[in-house]
């Protein structure tokens, strides 16, 4: 009877990501700025109370995915934001109307586009807010997104 | 396209940090992006700790346009308030302390606009930093640069050490971020400090102590209060 245990913990395993789901990273290469300096800002300059800690920056950055492998096929675009240092942060962005606007937290990711591919490439320019909490801050951060196609 | 295209962008330094650089993204991008799968790096957003240091400090009439709780901020006033006490001739050097009186008009808190302090027997003195970091940097002091003495118009001096003052305001409660004390002549003191992202006021009353026989007349001096930001 040993081996059940081991059995049950397998099946929920496979159970919890179907079979014919695949996710994966989009080439956007093509991106610019590339690795941008962003200067963060106090939300709330004097801290009042309940005091606001949070720091805010926005930048524009003209996004250009490659998504020729799934030409003329439907797919379905998420931006992501993973979770990494320095912590919990929120982004949020809009668009000029090729990819849909949102926020996303940190080790979440958010729709941008849904249907068919019909072109090599995908451009937009983003203007992206990143929201992160200051008393975190302790050195330089690379903040890193990145874009996911769920293939169908 | 492939993936290490947009290394094929130039950059700046050389060739040894342009790998090093570019090992180090691939080994990033590797561990971010294990749970999905192609190992395709991202566009990257360099945030840094350093611009956004910034501290206020306010003694009698501050610089506040509007008030915190309705958007205002901070701004500079070039006023140079007065604190005063005239001694009747009868009483002078009777050691008994003689409450002085501020020219500020300022009682209510920058911070939310509450009837802090009761002018003109007190001197508003409030402020504030901000940093980004928890702990990292410690508070921020406030020191006043004592003059020696204060002096008439004949020459005549007066010990800056014959002033001090009491801490405390309407509504306050446990200890003041400038608490009590009294002037040492000629030196460079502090009289408090405010502590990272944290807003803190008092209200001072000052009294001249009145120990001494100085000449008949009228005698000045400044105090200048700095805010100092590790």
């Amino acid at each position: 009877m040993r081996p059940l245990p081991r059995l049950l913990l397998l099946t929920v395993l496979v159970v919890a990501v179907p079979a014919d789901a695949k996710t994966t990273v989009i080439d956007d290469s093509g991106t610019l700025p590339y690795d941008a300096p962003l200067v963060l800002h106090w939300q709330q300059l004097s801290p009042r109370r309940p005091v606001n800690n949070r720091m805010t920056g926005t930048l524009t950055v003209r996004v250009k995915l490659h998504v020729a492998p799934w030409l003329r096929r439907p797919g379905r675009i998420y931006l992501a934001l993973p979770a990494q240092q320095p912590g919990a942060m929120n982004a949020s962005w809009s668009t000029q109307g090729r990819l849909l606007p949102g926020r996303v937290s940190s080790g979440s990711r958010s729709l941008v586009y849904s249907g068919l591919i019909t072109t090599p490439s995908i451009e937009d320019v983003l203007q992206l807010t990143l929201e992160v909490d200051g008393t975190q801050l302790r050195q330089l951060y690379h903040v890193n997104f990145r874009f996911e196609m769920d293939g169908e | 396209m492939s993936p290490l295209r947009r290394d094929t962008y130039p950059r700046l330094g050389g060739a040894g940090l342009h790998n090093a650089r570019r090992l180090a993204r691939l080994v990033l991008c590797a561990a971010l992006l294990a749970p999905v799968s192609d190992t395709v790096c991202a566009f990257t957003i360099t945030i840094s700790n350093g611009p956004p240091k910034t501290v206020y400090l306010q003694v009698g009439v501050g610089g506040f346009i509007g008030q915190y709780n309705t958007g205002g901020t901070p701004a500079n006033n070039a006023t140079v308030n007065q604190e005063s006490v005239s001694v009747a001739a009868a009483a002078v050097g009777n050691g008994t302390a003689q409450a002085m009186t501020t020219d500020s008009t300022v009682g209510a808190s920058s911070y939310d606009g509450f009837l802090r302090c009761n002018v003109p027997a007190q001197l508003y003195i409030g402020g504030f930093y901000r940093t980004p970091g928890l702990g990292a940097t410690g508070s921020a002091t406030v020191t006043a640069i004592v003059p020696a003495a204060l002096v008439d118009a004949g020459g005549d001096i007066l010990s800056f050490a014959q002033i001090s003052w009491t801490s405390g305001g309407n509504g306050d409660s446990g200890s003041e971020p400038f608490p009590a004390g009294g002037f040492s002549a000629g030196v460079v003191q502090t009289v408090g400090s405010i502590a990272q992202n944290q807003w803190a006021e008092s209200c001072w009353t000052f009294s001249y102590s009145n120990t001494t026989f100085p000449a008949a007349g009228t005698y000045t001096g400044r105090v200048l209060y700095t805010l100092t930001a590790p």
